[in-house]
């Protein structure tokens, strides 16, 4: 019975993150590769995902601290999130780091830094979210005692 | 249509990129597929995160291959057990990108060169055509789909011991790559179609400040030329044929 109502709230929670435009078809590819061959699959990519991007953030915020800015240093790390942000299916950080990527090409600090609080903003929603997820995932796991 | 697992070499600076592309590949091979997958060689990942260490293991494995190859015919196989089949690796990496890995792995000079497999997340017809040229076997957008798991299949048949198979694999692999050479090349002419009506005027000075534009010029000299040329013999064959009325109107 817990099992089910947890199994909704988990469903729900990913459908609105796909409404929103948090999520796109590639997590929707990774979820279905879940089932055949690894388990945990979906949660392994989404925890090296919110590692990954944690690093970076901060390797972006302490890079745009300095009195020189070294903006194609700052590109290939915002280059890094995009990537990692593609390969999980995060649409919005994706998109907001193809902006970031512009203003790295401008040389513009202030476009970098306001668009650093955006993706750190979305990042960190996203990262709740995600982990919201996978602590119903471990909730539903234990309802069924041997899976 | 053995069992034998096709060995890939990963590499992408990218924790997450890494751990997805090897996930998919080990899936693939685990009935993921449907139908095709039942027959399918199973993938034998391994991922580096870098080029240089990519190249390191390369080098190595080669290395014993060498040595043990006339000694005895198990440890040959043993050091075949090692090899790679193909090198799949990102575009976009620090120190040495999948272009310099690329270029060192063809210059190991191996009868068989391994063959390689460039993925990167831009889609830059010119990044496409350097390395389709540098002897890429094929080109994949990132994210990786499943359907480019089959394309990664079909190259990677190429150095196989079994010689009769790897003619075969070898043929299917040219193939893809002449599909994908020709699919990057569309958009380029388009583009130098528009570069040519533009900038015919400014071919000279353009060509000495810009690199990028300058191995159209070639091609845009030649027409030039060419249509040069055509006016010149027209004029030739108008002077010589004043009394000749068939040629006469045929130049008119």
């Amino acid at each position: 019975m817990a099992a089910a109502a947890l199994t909704s709230q988990l469903n729900a929670l990913v459908n609105n993150m796909f409404a929103m435009g948090l999520l796109d078809d590639q997590f929707q590819q990774l979820q279905m590769l879940q089932d055949s061959t690894a388990p945990d699959f979906v949660s392994e990519v989404v925890t090296l995902f919110c590692d990954d991007g944690e690093r970076i953030i901060c390797e972006l915020s302490r890079q745009l601290e300095k009195p020189n800015v070294d903006f194609d240093r700052v590109d290939s790390y915002v280059h890094q999130l995009k990537g990692s942000s593609a390969s999980v299916g995060a649409q919005k950080v994706k998109n907001t780091c193809i902006q970031f990527r512009e203003f790295c090409q401008q040389r513009s600090r202030d476009g970098c830094l306001k668009t650093l609080d955006l993706v750190r903003t979305e990042f960190y929603d996203l990262r709740n979210k995600f982990q919201a997820m996978l602590q119903l995932e471990q909730q539903i796991q234990a309802c069924y005692p041997k899976h | 249509m053995g069992a034998e697992a096709v060995r890939v070499l990963v590499v992408d600076d990218s924790p997450v990129d890494r751990r997805v592309v090897e996930l998919l590949l080990r899936a693939h091979c685990g009935g993921g597929g449907g139908a095709a997958a039942g027959e399918a060689a199973p993938f034998h990942v391994t991922a580096v995160d870098s080029g240089k260490k990519a190249m390191e293991l390369l080098g190595r494995r080669r290395g014993d291959r060498d040595h043990l190859t006339p000694s005895s015919p198990a440890a040959a196989a043993a050091a075949n057990d090692q090899a790679i089949d193909i090198v799949l690796t990102d575009y976009c990496m620090p120190e040495m990108t999948g272009y310099d890995l690329l270029k060192a792995i063809k210059a190991l000079g191996s009868p068989n060169p391994i063959p390689v497999v460039v993925m990167s997340s831009e889609n830059e017809p010119q990044r496409i055509s350097r390395c389709l040229t540098a002897g890429a076997e094929d080109f994949i957008l990132k994210p990786l789909k499943m359907n480019d798991v089959q394309r990664l299949r079909k190259c990677s048949g190429a150095t196989r011991p079994k010689s009769a198979v790897a003619g075969d694999d070898d043929r299917c692999c040219n193939t893809a790559k002449k599909a994908a050479a020709a699919a990057a090349a569309t958009p380029e002419q388009q583009q130098q179609q528009q570069r040519s009506s533009h900038l015919a005027g400014l071919a000279m000075v353009m060509n000495a400040s810009s690199f990028e534009v300058s191995h159209y010029f070639q091609l845009i000299f030649k027409l030039i030329l060419l249509a040069y040329a055509v006016l010149c013999l027209s004029q030739l064959l108008h002077r010589w044929s004043n009394g000749s009325s068939l040629l006469s109107l045929w130049c008119a």
